[in-house]
């Protein structure tokens, strides 16, 4: 059991996973469990070990420490079972640019077992879905990096398996191609994919995830539901203002970022009693709630958001 | 079994697209094998042809296994496409199977022209069913030969630049398109060594044609480079749990 939930119900189970490369440790300690039907990210800075963690539970990576199952199955064990229930997109991925983008949805559905015609009914789908009707004929050659990308991560999908691993999707995307791909993502949920992304943008993962899992130099720190790891701050708003405008003010709880700082208050009181205090408010960018980048800010710095 | 046709059929179209879409690849082989055809009829008659017509099977099959399905299990790690495809369904013979199935027009060009030629010079076209069987373990060795220097670049982007002369030394350098009794006897046992010079004099014991060495070297040189080109293969080129 983890913490309440039988193992039947979580997709992904690691204990004290790690794996070296050479001398260097590209993951450290990843001890986690998320739930099936879910849609886990796992956020951290670049090189923090996510990809490596996505890698070896999409088996093409062994670990060198520790403990991993995927659906059930040992990922060292049963790898040719589980890579029969998943599907991967890495971060680095490169479509083949012969294709046109309906073929290649279609022929790597089929290259994975899929009768002719299904292939073609999941190709019609997520070609509308993921708004690819314009680029369905072209070749791959004549889509931009953006479209590319869209096309990689419809092949994916369309495949339907019970877990997928999808590196950092999204890079690369423009913003209305982003919210396309986290509402297909999401919609993906509904017939019981579990999805596990991978991302270093706070905002995304705040945005999609059921389970955020932070990592940072190869160690998992927290995992649950971001709402709750941003309920669990003590600070509920940040202001960003330029640090001429404190003049020599002390701050408790404050970020330095350059030229700007980023003050946290506990409530409205705080932020209206701070912005009083001011005699320039064009000094302040913004006033927010604050949010995943803030629990990051927090695990990353250690500056004691949490009380 | 279905299951099994349908994923090599869906590795092999991916890889035919590039053929279709880029026409000019193949159009390129069959000028090259129409121009050779040409000159060598012109300065050996249906003699340099009989060899030619051998020529063409075994170093088509050989470009098929060490030029192109190496160069493309390659440039697809390179691509993270082979990751991709480790974390499916798709098993590491399916994937190659349909690697070789999808580039296969490439050798149908040589073996083509092969038959086209043994017709015209009238050759006994039965005499060439051993062929098949040569030809399967000219792609195999090819393919596993290129593989195991590839797979070692240090640097990925250089695929071609290995494979290219890798194939220039094989087929050219190599006693292949000239017979093995051209080198003098010291040079023909040594030349052995090369896997295409071996497979050349296999191809001309197993067509009753005449030989310059005995056949058990050759026999015994493909063995050695099947069993070694296998292993070095089996240390790099690893489906998933690296």
């Amino acid at each position: 059991m983890h913490a309440g939930i039988t193992i039947t119900e979580l997709a992904v189970v690691t204990e004290d996973l790690g794996r070296k490369f050479g001398e260097v440790w590209g993951l450290r300690s990843m001890s986690v469990a998320l739930e099936r039907g879910k849609l886990a990210v796992i956020v951290g800075p670049n090189g923090s070990g996510k990809t490596t963690t996505v890698r070896i539970l999409a088996t093409i990576l062994k670990p060198s420490k520790g403990a991993a199952e995927v659906l059930g199955m040992d990922v060292l064990r049963d790898c040719k079972k589980i890579r029969k229930k998943i599907a991967y997109l890495p971060q680095e991925y490169q479509i083949n640019k012969n294709l046109t983008a309906a073929e290649s949805i279609k022929w790597n559905l089929v290259a994975r077992g899929s009768p002719l015609s299904e292939a073609d009914l999941q190709t019609k789908r997520w070609i509308q879905e993921m708004g690819l009707e314009r680029c369905r004929d072209r070749s791959c050659w004549t889509l931009s990096g953006g479209e590319k990308r869209r096309v990689a991560v419809a092949m994916i999908l369309a495949t339907n398996a019970d877990l997928i691993f999808l590196d950092e999707p999204t890079t690369g995307l423009d913003v209305e191609a982003c919210l396309v791909t986290w509402r297909i993502i999401r919609d993906a949920l509904r017939n019981g994919t579990t999805v596990l992304l991978t991302t270093h943008n706070m905002k995304e993962a705040e945005i999609l995830a059921d389970t955020a899992v932070f990592i940072k130099e190869g160690e998992n720190l927290v995992s649950d539901n971001p709402h709750k790891l941003i309920d669990l701050l003590s600070s509920k708003y940040r202001i960003t203002i330029k640090k001429e405008a404190l003049q020599n003010r002390i701050v408790k709880q404050s970020i330095d970022i350059g030229d700007k700082l980023v003050v946290y208050a506990r409530g409205q009181n705080e932020v209206k009693h701070f912005l009083s205090e001011l005699r320039d408010l064009t000094s302040v960018a913004s006033v927010n709630k604050v949010g995943l980048e803030d629990v990051y800010l927090h695990l990353v710095k250690g500056d004691g958001l949490y009380d | 079994m279905i299951s099994l046709m349908r994923q090599i059929m869906g590795i092999a179209v991916i890889q035919f697209k590039g053929i279709q879409r880029q026409p000019l690849w193949i159009a390129q082989s069959i000028f090259s094998v129409s121009a050779w055809a040409i000159t060598m009829y012109a300065w050996g008659s249906t003699r340099a042809l009989e060899n030619l017509v051998l020529v063409y099977i075994v170093a088509g099959s050989w470009l098929l296994g060490l030029n192109i399905v190496a160069q493309n299990i390659g440039w697809e790690k390179v691509d993270f496409i082979y990751d991709s495809n480790v974390a499916s369904p798709i098993t590491l013979p399916v994937y190659f199977l349909g690697q070789v199935v999808g580039e296969i027009p490439y050798f149908l060009v040589n073996l083509v022209m092969a038959l086209t030629m043994a017709a015209a010079i009238g050759m006994q076209l039965s005499l060439l069913l051993p062929m098949v069987l040569i030809a399967m373990v000219s792609t195999l060795l090819g393919s596993f030969l290129s593989l195991s220097v590839i797979l070692r670049l240090k640097n990925p982007t250089n695929i071609s630049s290995i494979t290219n002369p890798l194939y220039t030394l094989t087929v050219f350098l190599a006693p292949v398109y000239y017979p093995l009794a051209f080198l003098p006897p010291v040079l023909r046992e040594i030349s052995l060594i090369l896997p295409t010079a071996s497979l050349m004099e296999m191809a001309r014991w197993a067509t009753q044609t005449p030989t310059a060495c005995n056949p058990i070297l050759s026999f015994i040189s493909l063995l050695v480079w099947l069993s070694t080109s296998t292993l070095l293969v089996a240390r790099k080129l690893k489906w998933g749990s690296e």
